[in-house]
Order: structure tokens, then sequence, then C-alpha cells
């Protein structure tokens, strides 16, 4: 067992560090008073090919493998979560849906100009009375004789304010067990973005509710089949979870980074605090979770590539990587005592950041159902 | 256009480098391309998206460049060969032009782009010998390259008073400043196809020669030690009446510096 990264992967992360130290690092904190990213930085990471990451070639994409993936995810986080967010949002429930479930004539005319990031993907599942219970979706298609009209509302909507290519979850006026999936662009009229939500991070990230008025879209616009959306929108959740496992991994290690420094640095009672036994303690569970993160997502991700089933793999990858986030994220501004609370330290940005991660893409307590049920139903 | 680049692997100097017993410590050495060879490459690139030129990269030395040669790939680069001999480990620069004389015969190349030093050793002189070992023009500190025809190209070059434009007839050498161009970060895709791409390795023996052929059993310098860099000693604080930290100041100069 090998647990030295190639050597495409060492330089996948160095030429991302790079990128994300010289051009995102300067503007992050300002990014964070958000919401929205700057236009010149979204220009220079269309040519990098950080919005097609794995797509395929012949559609404009890089074409990684799930590790490479990650690795981008993680270490864009580690300089800034919420356009780390936007990138794997993107990347993973935005495209890789149409991708898995499209026709060759979608992927044709949606994947192009997402993989370029001429169009922005976002996922809309959550609704007022839907988030855990997916099967609570209330947005309703009907349909008539041109395709579909669609009526409702999403909320929470990563991407929601710059999104260009959305995938809306919404159940037939004939079934209203079944939801289905269809593809709405942004310039459907019919369709409008509500005001930017007022979150406690992830501020840069445009999170919004999405309306959906007499929306009319073709027929073909529906992904997969109809009354598919269940195995699509878990599908997409799994491959999903990698993602956000790496965005939470990339807040856990800036602030671990962060705590170090600072740990080395600050005097207090004539010497550095790195010498007191209780700061020892704390950078050593904290080195301890990351690396354990580190290996859960790593292994999910070459999971997912081998084509295994990977599901539950995500799912404790993300369990823990997210817990992770949350605990060091906390840990960080402990070390940091007064400065840590204050807007003036990044760690202060990373605490607030974290949270979401145990909540957004399925909470953690959906991730054990999602390992329990693994668990229970194995063969024995 | 056929163009060959050299691209030398080099100490990080921004780590901290340690000296004992007159070497540098090898433990804990990290290695990255030489900043100007990576202007070197990327003035190649864009060539090559330019004028659809061929591009070629030649690494010496001894050991495993392949990390380096990828990142290159990743940028642009078409074809690269390492010349990998352990002969070449503490060979001087007449030697290292020696070995890109030979790589240059063996390919038909039309221009050689080389970054105008190296920043572990900053001796600057590879791509001006090999230019003179051939005997085909050469500029040095060159900022901008334009493609005039097949034959010609017009580069600019920095001096201390202002910019130098030169016609140069190919085929030719030309060393680049690191104000020529800002290197890119190589794109996902680029990173994805580099690790399929097939780096050229061989021996000085591979290649058709021998290291006494090119001079390296009898080398024109040698490195005899290395010594560290001596820490500054603490300067000298004055208080008081200006007027009186004036002459004391004066008087030190004079006659202790003796810089006046």
């Amino acid at each position: 067992m090998d647990f030295n990264p190639c050597m495409k992967h060492q330089l996948i992360r160095k030429t991302v560090q790079e990128f994300a130290e010289n051009e995102i690092r300067p503007r992050a904190a300002e990014m964070d008073k958000g919401p929205g990213f700057p236009e010149d930085l979204m220009e220079k990471m269309k040519p990098l090919h950080y919005f097609g990451l794995q797509v395929p070639g012949h559609l404009g994409g890089a074409d990684l493998d799930s590790t490479s993936y990650a690795i981008v995810v993680e270490e864009i986080s580690r300089v800034s979560a919420a356009l780390g967010l936007c990138i794997t949002v993107h990347n993973s429930v935005g495209i890789y849906p149409i991708l898995r479930f499209g026709t060759r004539e979608q992927q044709q005319q949606f994947v192009p100009p997402m993989a370029a990031g001429e169009s922005i993907g976002a996922f809309c599942l959550t609704e007022a009375n839907a988030g855990s219970d997916a099967g609570g979706v209330e947005t309703v298609a009907r349909k008539t004789d041109h395709g579909f009209v669609l009526n409702g509302t999403k909320i929470f909507v990563t991407n929601g304010g710059i999104c260009g290519t959305i995938l809306v979850f919404a159940v037939s006026d004939t079934d209203s067990a079944r939801s289905s999936v269809f593809i709405v662009e942004n310039l459907t009229p019919g369709f409008s973005v509500g005001e930017i939500e007022d979150l406690c991070g992830m501020r840069a990230n445009p999170v919004a509710s999405l309306f959906f008025e007499d929306c009319a879209i073709p027929e073909n616009h529906c992904l997969g089949t109809m009354g598919q959306g269940l195995k699509i929108g878990l599908s997409a959740l799994d491959t999903g979870r990698i993602g956000i496992a790496a965005q939470a991994l990339g807040i856990a290690r800036a602030a671990f980074d962060e705590s170090v420094s600072y740990a080395k640095a600050r005097q207090q009672f004539k010497q550095p605090i790195s010498r007191f036994q209780t700061i020892q303690n704390y950078l050593a569970d904290m080195a301890v979770q990351i690396d354990a993160s580190q290996l859960l997502l790593y292994r999910a991700a070459a999971c997912k590539d081998s084509g295994r089933p990977f599901s539950a793999e995500a799912a404790m990858a993300k369990l823990h990587c997210s817990t992770t986030a949350r605990m060091v994220t906390n840990l960080a501004v402990q070390i940091h005592g007064g400065y840590g609370y204050s807007r003036e330290y990044d760690v202060e940005r990373y605490f607030r950041d974290a949270k979401v991660t145990e909540i957004y893409e399925g909470t953690s307590e959906i991730q054990r159902m999602v390992i329990a049920k693994d668990i229970l139903t194995r063969p024995t | 256009m056929k163009i060959l680049t050299t691209v030398k692997k080099v100490v990080d100097v921004e780590l901290n480098i340690h000296v004992e017993n007159g070497a540098i410590v090898e433990k804990g050495l990290q290695y990255v391309i030489n900043a100007w060879d990576e202007n070197a490459v990327e003035a190649a690139v864009q060539l090559k998206e330019a004028h659809k030129a061929e591009t070629t990269l030649v690494s010496l030395g001894s050991g495993d460049n392949t990390d380096m040669i990828r990142k290159c790939y990743a940028m642009g680069i078409d074809n690269a060969i390492h010349i990998d001999d352990p002969a070449l480990a503490k060979a001087d620069s007449p030697t290292f032009a020696k070995v890109l004389q030979k790589v240059y015969e063996a390919g038909d190349y039309d221009l050689v782009i080389a970054g105008k030093q190296a920043q572990d050793t900053d001796a600057g002189q590879a791509g001006i010998m090999l230019g003179e070992f051939l005997g085909i023009p050469c500029v040095s500190n060159v900022i901008e390259i334009k493609v005039t025809d097949d034959t010609h190209i017009q580069v600019s070059r920095l001096g201390d008073a202002g910019t130098e434009i030169v016609d140069v007839t190919l085929p030719a050498v030309v060393t680049v400043s690191d104000s020529i161009n800002e290197p890119r970060l190589p794109a996902m895709r680029g990173i994805m196809m580099a690790k399929k791409k097939k780096i050229t390795v061989m021996d000085l023996a591979g290649l058709g020669t021998s290291f006494e052929e090119i001079g390296g059993t009898a080398p024109a310098s040698e490195v005899v030690e290395f010594m560290p860099v001596q820490k500054r000693k603490g300067g000298q604080k004055f208080e008081g009446d200006p007027a009186d930290i004036t002459a004391r100041v004066v008087q030190l100069l004079v006659n202790e510096a003796k810089v006046l």
C-alpha cells in the first residue's frame, strides 16, 4: 500500500497552491465581505480548467481523476472555502449529473459552456419543506404539449446569484410521489433569483433562493427519465460529498497551519505558547484528525475511480472531514485567543466557514444513516 | 521552426542552505526548475502557439528530473530529452555546453532558447558558450523574440541605457531574461496530458559521446570549496547630542572604517 502521492497529484497540488496563494489569498478576506467573486479572478480560472475538472476533453474539460479533483478543491478551499464551494458544487452536483444521466445532445448543449466557466452550475433540491427528506419536494413540473412548466421555490441554492445552468428537482402534476430533474437556463422566462442569503459563513458565495413561476422549458430538458429524481440526486450527492469533504479538509488545514505559526510566535509568560503542553495537545489532536480525514477522502476518491461502490466511503469521508473542520477551526480560534475572535485574523473566517460543511450536501446525521445502511446491508 | 530549450534543475535557494566542511549539506534540500529556464520554456511555448514551432526540452544532470520535465510538458513543450549521466554531477559550464552542443547536433534545430543564468550558480555561461561552440549567433539577456521569417528573428535585449533591437540569422542561441514573460501555470488538462508523454532518457554514451570527449575529465574550472555566508556583525548605535554624534561618526568613518 503506497501512501505517497504520485507525481501527477504532487504537480496538481503545487500548481493549484501557487494559483491560490498568488491570486486568491490577497483577496480572500475582502471576498468574505461578499457576496460574489471578482470577475477577473473567475476569468483567470477559466483557462486553467477549474470549471471543467472532470469533464472529458472532447467537451472542453480536464478529465481529472477523482483524487486530482479532490486536491484542487482542497487547495482552493484552503485559501477561500467560499470559492472552493463554488468550484465543487459547479463541478460535482452541477455538471456530473448531466455527464452521468444526460443524453449526448444534452451533454453537447450544456456541458461545454459550463466546463469553460461561461455558465455556472447550481443544484436545486432544497425547499422550505424538503431538505434531508428529499421526498418532500413541492415544486411542480406540469407537462404541456411543448415540454414542461415549472412552478415552485428553491432555497439555500449555492451559486444561486451567479448560476447559468440549473438542475431543478420537481414532482410532476400527475405523480407527486416521485421527483424528476429538469435543466433550466437562467435566461428562461419565469425564472428569477431572490435576495442573497445573509449566512454565517461562505459569505463570498452568492447563496440565494430561486423562483420558478410558469417557467416553460422544452421536453428535452428533462434529465434522465421522468421519476428518476431520487436516483439522480443520490448519485450526484455521492460525488458531491467527495468535493465537500475536500473543501472541509482544506478549511481544517488552513486553520491548522495558522495555529502552528501563531503558537510558535505568540509569547506569553516569556515563552512561545507552543511550549505549553495544552497547546501541544491541541495541535497533536488537530494533526491526527486532519491526517485521518485525508486518508478517508483519498480512499473514497480512489474507490470512485476504480468503479467500485463508493457511497459509504464518500459519506465517511464527508462526515469525518466536516467534523474535523469544525473541531480544528474551533481549536484554532482557542489557540489564537481574543485575536482568533477578530475579523483581523483568518481563523475567524475559517471558524464560520467550517460549520456548514456539517449541514449541506447531506447533514452529518444523514451521512451516518448512509454509513449504517451500508453496514447493515452487507452480506454476512 | 524547431526550438530547443535548455532546462536545469536547481536547489531551491529560497530555503536555507547549510554548508559543512566545504560542502553543501544535501539533506533537506529541495529542487525546483531554474526560474530563468521557466521563462525560456514559456518563450518557446509562445512561439509554438504563434508560429506552430516544434519545441523540445533538454535537461542535463544526474538523477531523476521527471517532475520538472512533466511540468514543462504541462506548460506545452512537445518533446523532452534528459541526459542522465552520473559523470555530470560535478561538471562545469563548458562541459555542460559541450553536452548541449551534442544534443543540438543530433537534432535539426533552428533556435535554442536558454535561461540567461541558473539561480544556483549565477554563472550565466552555458548558453553563450553553446553559441560559441556551435559557431552560430548568440544574443544574451533577451526580453522579446519576434519571428521575422523562416530564417530570421528579431530580438530585444535589455541594456543599461535602453533596449537594443537585434536582427538575428537562424540558427541561433538566445538567453532570456525574466522580463521576457510571466511563465504560465499549467492548466489541469495539460497536467493530465503530461503524464502520457514520453521522456527520452539517455546517458553520454547514448548521445554518442563520452565524459572525456566533452572535456569533463580535464575541466577548465573546478569548484574547490563552498563557504557559508558570513553573518553580519551588529552595527553601532549612537545616542546623545546630534552634533557630538556626527563628529564621532565622521571620526570612526575616517580612522576605523577608512571609507572617508
